[in-house]
Parts: C-alpha cells; structure tokens; sequence
C-alpha cells in the first residue's frame, strides 16, 4: 500500500480538520433537536384528544418505516419544492433530527413507564403539584434508563453524520472523496475519515458510561 | 353536634363493566379508628383511594367534614370541584401504602420533610426538626440517612407513617400495612399504628386482615363484601357475635387459616 504522509499532513488533515467541524456541528444540533422533537412527540402521543395521538402514532411509524437515507433525500428535494429554500446542512440537520426524535419519544415512555404506579400515588397522596411530581420523583427515578440509551443514540447520530453527503454536505466523508476525486487518492483521507469515527465514538462511548456510573451513584435504589 | 368527618352518600365507584363500590353509605366520626375487613376484592382498597382521590368516582358523594369532594360551592351553585379544591381536602389525608412506595432516590429524611416543604410553605429547618421528631417517634432516628434500599420493610413502613404525619394530617388511611412484611417485621409497626390509634388526635380508617389487631385498635369495625358494606358494628359484637352468614363464613375462614 502505498500512503503519503506528506499528502497526508499537507492537504487531507487540513481540509478533513475543517470538514470534521462540519460533522460535529451536524451531530450536536441533530441531537439537541431530537432531544426536544422526541420530548414533544412523546406529550402529543399521549395527549388526551385522540385525534392528536393518533396522528402522531402514525407519523412516527411512517419515520421509522422508512430509511434515513430515504428521508434526507425526501427534505432535500421536496422542501424548495413548497417554497423552503434551507442550505443543505439545515435540511440534513433536520431530517436526522426527526428520525431520532420518534427513537427519543421511544426512549421518554420507557424511562417513565419504568417508574412504579405507586410513586405517582405517593406523590399524590402526599400533595405534590404535577410540576413537583415530575421534577423532583418521576424523572430523577427515570434518567438512569433514559440517559445512557441517548448516548447511545448521540453516538449513533454521529455515525449517520456521513448521509448528509449524499446531498452534498461539506461533513468529512465529503470531504474525503472530494480530496479523492481531486488528487486520484483515496487511501489517506478515507482512512483518515474513518480513525475520526473512530476515536470520537470510542471516546464518546466512554463518556456516555462515565455519565451512567455517576446517576447511578446518585441515585440510590 | 358535629357530622361525621368522612361520610360516603351513596357512592359508585366502576371500572367499565365492574361495579367496585355500590350505592355504599359509610361514615366515620372524628378521632374514630375504623377497621375495613372483607375478603379479597371486596372493595376495601378502593374505599381508601377514592377517599384520597387517586380514583375518581361515578356517582353519589364523599365528604370530608361537611366539604364535598368531587364538587364545591360556587355561589350558591354546585359545580365539580377543581384542582385547588381537590388539593385542600386532600391535605387532610394522608395514606399508608401496602408496598410503602417510599422515594427510593431519597433518604428516610429526605421522604419525610419533601411534601411539607414543597406544599405546605415550611422552611427547610422546621420541617426537619418537625420530620426528625417523627422519626424519633417510629424508633428510626438513626436511619434518618438512609435510603430505602438500606431499610428492612417495617423500617420503610415506619418511614412511611412518618412521613404521612409530616404533612400533619387529620384523617389516616392504612392500606394492609403489614401485609407485605415478613413475620417478625409485623409487630414494629402495628405498635406504632396502636400508639396513633390510642392518641386519639385521627380520624383513622384501617383496611386490615389482622383480625386480633382490628379487634384490639378500632372503635368500630365494617365488614365489606361485594362492594357493598354488609355488617358494621362494634369490634366485639363483630368478632364475638357476627349476624351476617357472609361475615360469619368469612371470619370462620380466617380462623383455619391461621
Ligand atoms: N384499576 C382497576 N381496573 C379494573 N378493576 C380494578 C382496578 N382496581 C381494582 N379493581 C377491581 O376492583 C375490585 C375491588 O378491588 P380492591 O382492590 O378494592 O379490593 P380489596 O378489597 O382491597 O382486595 P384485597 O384484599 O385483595 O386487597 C376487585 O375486583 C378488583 O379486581
Ligand atoms: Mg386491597
């Protein structure tokens, strides 16, 4: 095999430096939106107008039974087709936040189904508001399932990132095949792409269980 | 004369089809300890959860004091009760759970001075000084940091009644508190409950299968069955001289049993 370092430092690393920004950008905001997109889906499945959790129920079946891919292409092309001209990075961004917020909203009912009936009595019972019933009984009880299962997700998140350059989104597997057509070399950005996600998921993986460690810690069953 | 403190008029309680509580007329006067007897799916837990309204009813009316429940006066008008309505009358009651459902992410402590803090506007230093009392009174001050994992089920329990009293309640419901406890665990907390019973300071309903307990506590004893409330009466006439077949058969049962 025949590998350049001086290629490799001169224009890969720099030009993938760059692109790497791109793909961190697009897994923090796709995550952050499917935080709040999963909390809202997850409020109006259960809302008590059937109308409203039925629709929802249907919409997120239509998500999940369809490819990510599918759905990027979809926002892609369809968006500027209803006037909505968003950058590409915007509407991948999006498109991938929707498709995790239907896994979020998932994760949500389990974490809080997973608390038992007789700590919503126990909070009745005893007075406390909805507000502190949630906040101070209901969701400390359900972070230790719900926090390490979005890590997970984040971390998977992050390996969808490279979708985003079916629409020609400047993240780092666009930028190794751009560097690839422009030189005829595959080898150094490819492989430098792929150390990337590596790294950042090994790393990541480990913060996702540091975090798991510590709520278990805190809280005590 | 005062009116009773609790007083059932005619209430229906029903899951769909099921009728759970039928027509059912009770009372229980102020500072009276009334024990709740009857087979498996009689209705007794489902006395105590409408009264603490963690069910809703279909029909008839619960009041507490002369103050209905499930509505209030507007003007001179009755409409259903909202939730500032529901929650004042619900500060009087406070409920013993057959599985305790303690907070397990809290301490002993940190159960007990929760509620008060939050609903009752206590500052943090008085409802622990207050909560700590109550500790000290079910035998727990040394367990006051520790969480519910590190408890045996009569120390839960006790926190449990602990925390119940924190909120400084009039009324006190006990589910079966012993019913989940191992043998030897029994007698820690039906102490404590006597020691409440005797006070004479609530308004004590108790829903029990400790017929010598129910015997010896209560001024008065109903026997359900069905949903309905079948024979009430004295704990001696009850126990010594029942008159209803279906308490006769029942009471008969639990003696071989035990
Ligand atoms: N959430 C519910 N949905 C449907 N039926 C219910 C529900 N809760 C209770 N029931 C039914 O209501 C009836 C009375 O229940 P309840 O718990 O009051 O009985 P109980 O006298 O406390 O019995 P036990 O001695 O077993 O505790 C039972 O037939 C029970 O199956
Ligand atoms: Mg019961």
């Amino acid at each position: 095999m025949d590998w350049r370092w001086d290629f490799t430092f001169d224009v890969v690393i720099p030009r993938l430096w760059e692109a790497a920004g791109v793909t961190v950008y697009a897994t923090v905001a796709s995550f952050l939106l499917a935080l709040v997109g999963g909390l809202i889906l997850m409020l109006l499945k259960t809302s008590k107008n059937r109308m409203v959790s039925f629709a929802v129920t249907e919409f997120i079946e239509l998500i999940r039974a369809t490819p990510l891919l599918v759905q990027i292409f979809f926002l892609f092309f369809l968006l500027p087709e209803v006037g909505i001209t968003l950058p590409p990075l915007t509407s991948g961004i999006i498109a991938i936040a929707l498709y995790n917020s239907t896994l979020c909203a998932e994760v949500y009912r389990a974490g809080l189904q997973a608390v038992p009936r007789g700590q919503w009595e126990a909070a009745m019972a005893l007075n406390l508001s909805t507000y502190r019933t949630f906040r101070r009984i209901i969701i400390p009880q359900s972070l230790p399932p719900i926090v390490p299962a979005l890590g997970n997700y984040l971390i998977a998140i992050f390996k969808e990132t490279p979708l985003l350059s079916f629409v020609a989104v400047g993240e780092i597997m666009h930028a190794s095949k751009l560097i690839g057509s422009e030189y005829y070399r595959f080898t150094e950005a490819v492989t430098i792409a792929g150390v990337f996600f590596l790294v950042m998921s090994l790393v990541s993986a480990q913060l996702v269980r540091l975090v798991e460690t510590y709520l278990q810690r805190s809280i005590q069953r | 004369m005062k009116g009773p403190k609790i007083r059932f008029e005619k209430v229906l309680k029903a899951y769909g089809e099921l009728k759970v509580l039928e027509d059912l007329d009770f009372h229980v006067d102020e500072n009276e300890v009334v024990a709740i007897i009857g087979p498996s799916g009689s209705g007794k837990t489902t006395v105590l959860r409408v009264l603490m309204t963690l069910e809703g009813i279909q029909g008839g009316t619960i009041f507490v004091g002369d103050e209905p429940l499930n509505v209030m006066r507007k003007g001179d008008r009755l409409v259903p009760a909202n939730r500032a309505h529901v929650r004042r009358i619900r500060s009087k009651i406070g409920m013993v759970f057959q599985s305790f459902n303690l907070f397990p992410h809290m301490t002993a402590l940190e159960n007990c001075i929760e509620a008060p803090v939050q609903t009752k506007g206590l500052s943090k230093s008085e409802a622990t000084a207050e909560s700590l009392e109550l500790l000290a009174m079910v035998g727990l001050t040394d367990k006051r940091d520790h969480y519910p994992s590190q408890l045996s089920g009569g120390q839960q329990q006790r926190v449990a009644i602990a925390r119940a009293l924190a909120m400084r309640p009039e009324i006190l419901l006990f589910d079966e508190p012993t019913s989940a406890l191992d043998p030897e665990m029994v007698g820690e907390v039906l102490n404590v409950i006597r020691d409440l019973a005797r006070s004479g300071h609530y308004t004590i309903l108790l829903v029990t299968h400790q017929m010598g307990f129910a015997r010896e506590v209560s001024d008065r004893v109903c026997f359900f069955d069905g949903g309905v409330m079948v024979e009430e009466g004295a704990p001696d006439d009850i126990f010594g001289n029942p008159q209803n077949d279906r308490l006769r058969h029942f009471l008969s049962k639990i003696l071989e049993a035990t």
